[in-house]
């Protein structure tokens, strides 16, 4: 092939990556550089507010105000602050302040564990404790559960292959906000799974009144909703298994383990290799669920400060900060299965 | 987590009743409308619709993420929403910044024409920033029958309070006690109105400091950690619509909840309770003084980068506040107009309020200080930390954002 119809047949799909992989990078990278703000000076300010039937109360208070420009339009600061954003977000005094303040213990042990313990109390730490929590849980059962469903369903007869696949993917079909408010329903107080254990005689359990269980609870969601993913990736794979191997296994009286273990699972795990690749970018990014059950105080996410910089604080660049670190994060996370898929490439050339 | 409002609303209420007359703006072009989403901003996006014609387009976006919309809307060079609604807290970054667009020339021009009451203007020295249209409180919701039974008085203050949830528990009801702690920022909005009665601040106006270490504000928010051992043990995962589920459903013996929620009370639809919600003021912290409530307002504002006409835009909002739409739909809420009339569902807001509730701090400051607090406070009352430990984070998250914000230097 030529070059220049080389480059003609990738320019598009090199443009689109530019324009919507690159550019929002570089955005962020460029937004969390900087800071911005209205420039404001504190004024006596008196107000009116109504109060109802015509009756109004003023106050006067000290309020900021913005210095105004000669056009009488408010002053905007763009600043360039380096990688303070970044130090922010991962709030390196605290973290410092946290090696400090334990200097005096005496045992290695109690040491660790109240470093540990402060450590946990700078938000991005924690969020970060329970992304990691809920990703490498949730990673290997959602692959073990997706094979095993995968397995069994290539054993069912024709006719029920279809209503089988169609009503496993059900969980992944479903809006993340919807279902995850479905499961917060199930738990809550008087919520179908927490009346029946009542009903039952086994006792109240508030399954989000603690941390064990509030996170028990989302990684058990998590791992419904990501399980049919990698079903279906799966069960596709076991269709393209040759009969041949199998066939000869069967004759040289392999038993239906030995035929999975080593004609099967070698067959498809680069299959392996993707799912987890997919769903360890998916579960590092985790939102919904913390959102809908609300108890950031037990579990918290990377993600979830992302949104609550940018909601609360009403502050992007420190938002955009956040958003690298969940980049960085996923890359981190990736390398491992990023050099196998490498070598094995290389192995099979 | 309002979503759960939203999913829940648009189920239950998406044919609200209108109040149908007559539009006759004149002009064309085209009017978008952003705002949170309740009852009462429904039945108000309705009434701005019907001035929609052929010429004039209105479009309204009712959304909980109205808050960002709109401070990115009215940052942006022109700003595709021609007015927003606000309240106490949202409207202050956006005063502060210069964003919004005085309308002392239109109340004016039209003070007669759509009867504009001096009690809806919210002033910002002499520049109207906003027309209001509501005000609300949280109060106290109580179940008449129940305290009945086991002989409790209503609580006038939150130590009363106490010592009736240690009554109704001694006498087999599992959790007394329902308030919003499960959203961050509810959660801070049950310590903001603690703290103030308690007679704290959350910063100094003169330096726009934080005053979050305090002996009241210790005081306050232990308050709290007393409180949430009457509650569900799943509280901190409820928000205000389990609350209000939580009335309705008979689960707790009395809650801290919106007053514009007083008449889902005595709602058949959805209410197991009908007739047995009694209302009163917020208990304050100590007897005789404040409610631990603040009052709010909802209004409208225009932003000065808008890319429609203000004068239309103004028009329209001023219709759909018109005295036969709060007529039309007296009980949804605490209409300012003068021709709401008073019904049993608002008694309570205005005691409160009476009773000396201060409105919720109109600064910037606040709103920065109300979600550094929401973040941080659970983890005192989940027992993970003490008072004094959960403010001073949360007082470190403060600075953090005031500085990035310019307003701590």
């Amino acid at each position: 092939m030529r070059r220049s119809t080389f480059f003609s047949f990738v320019a598009p799909s090199v443009m689109s990556m530019l324009i919507l992989i690159a550019l929002p990078l570089v955005a962020i990278i460029y937004l969390s550089l900087h800071q911005s703000y209205t420039q404001m000076e504190i004024k006596e300010v008196k107000t009116e507010v109504p109060l109802f039937g015509g009756k109004t109360r003023e106050v006067i208070r000290n309020v900021p105000q913005p210095v105004l420009d000669d056009n009488g339009n408010g002053i905007q600061v763009w600043e360039y602050v380096g990688a303070q954003n970044l130090k922010n977000a991962i709030d390196t005094e605290g973290l410092s302040a946290a090696f400090k303040a334990d200097q005096e213990l005496e045992t290695p042990r109690s040491f660790i564990k109240a470093l540990f313990d402060e450590v946990r109390d700078v938000d991005f730490w924690s969020a970060l404790e329970f992304t990691l929590i809920y990703t490498f849980l949730t990673t290997p059962i959602i692959i073990i559960l997706g094979f095993g469903l995968a397995l069994a369903t290539n054993r069912l007869t024709e006719r029920l292959r279809g209503p089988v696949v169609f009503v496993t993917l059900l969980p992944m079909i479903v809006t993340p906000v919807v279902s995850s408010l479905a499961v917060y329903w199930l738990f809550v107080d008087g919520g179908v799974i927490a009346a029946s254990l009542e009903a039952m005689g086994i006792g109240k359990f508030y399954f989000l009144a603690d941390q064990f269980t509030i996170r028990a609870v989302i990684v058990a969601y998590g791992v419904w909703y990501a399980a049919p993913f990698a079903f279906i990736i799966l069960y596709a794979g076991l269709q393209t298994v040759p009969d041949d191997p199998i066939e000869a296994a069967i004759i040289d009286g392999a038993s239906p383990w030995q035929r999975v273990r080593y004609i099967v699972i070698p067959h498809l795990s680069p299959l392996f290799a993707v799912i987890a690749l997919i769903h360890i970018m998916d579960s590092y990014r985790v939102f919904e669920p913390i959102l809908v059950f609300g108890s950031r105080v037990f579990a918290n996410s990377v993600q979830y400060l992302t949104y609550y910089t940018l909601v609360f604080e009403d502050n992007i660049h420190k938002a955009a900060a956040y958003a690298i670190l969940t980049v960085l994060g996923v890359i981190v996370l990736l390398i491992p299965i990023m050099i196998k898929t490498f070598k094995d490439q290389k192995a099979g050339k | 987590m309002k979503l759960k409002q939203i999913l829940m609303a648009t189920a239950l209420t998406l044919a609200p009743i209108g109040a149908a007359a007559e539009c006759s703006i004149e002009g064309t072009g085209e009017v978008n409308v952003i705002s949170n989403f309740f009852e009462a901003l429904e039945v108000l996006a309705n009434e701005m619709k019907t001035c929609g014609n052929d010429g004039l387009i209105i479009d309204t976006k009712l959304t909980t993420d109205h808050k960002e919309e709109t401070s990115k809307a009215f940052t942006a060079a022109t700003s595709p929403f021609d007015a927003a609604a606000v309240a106490n807290s949202s409207i202050t970054l956006l005063q502060a910044k210069g964003q919004l667009r005085p309308l002392n020339d239109l109340v004016e021009k039209y003070r007669d024409k759509y009867n504009i009451e001096d009690g809806m203007l919210i002033k910002f020295g002499d520049d109207v920033a906003a027309i209001a249209f509501m005000v609300n409180a949280q109060h106290l919701f109580f179940r008449k029958d129940i305290f009945e039974e086991h002989g409790v008085a209503v609580p006038t203050t939150w130590d009363e309070l106490l010592v009736a949830g240690e009554k109704l528990k001694a006498a087999g009801i599992e959790h007394p006690y329902g308030a919003a702690f499960g959203n961050s920022w509810e959660l801070a909005n049950e310590y903001v109105n603690l703290l103030l009665a308690n007679g704290g601040t959350l910063f100094d106006p003169a330096t726009s400091e934080s005053t979050f270490e305090t002996p009241e504000a210790i005081a306050a928010l232990k308050m709290m950690g007393k409180l949430y051992k009457f509650m569900s043990p799943n509280a901190m995962s409820m928000d205000f619509g389990d609350v209000k589920r939580q009335l309705q459903q008979g689960d707790v013996a009395m809650a801290i909840l919106w007053g514009n929620e007083a008449s889902a009370m005595d709602d058949e639809n959805e209410s197991t309770v009908v007739g047995k919600i009694g209302f009163a003021a917020a208990p304050a912290m100590a007897a005789g003084g404040a409610p631990a409530s603040t009052f709010w307002w909802d209004g409208y504002v225009i932003p000065k980068n808008l890319d429609g006409d203000p004068d239309l835009t103004f028009q329209v909002l001023m219709h759909a506040m018109r005295e036969e739409t709060v007529k039309a739909n007296n009980d949804i809420t605490l209409w300012i107009r003068s021709a709401y009339e008073p019904g049993e569902y608002t008694t309570a807001i205005t005691d409160t309020v009476v009773n000396g509730a201060p409105p919720y701090p109109m600064n910037p400051q606040a709103s920065l200080a109300h979600g550094a607090l929401g973040e941080n406070i659970a983890d005192f009352i989940v027992g993970k930390e003490s008072a004094e430990e959960s403010l001073a984070d949360a007082t470190k998250a403060y600075r953090a954002a005031a500085k990035e914000q310019g307003l701590l230097k």
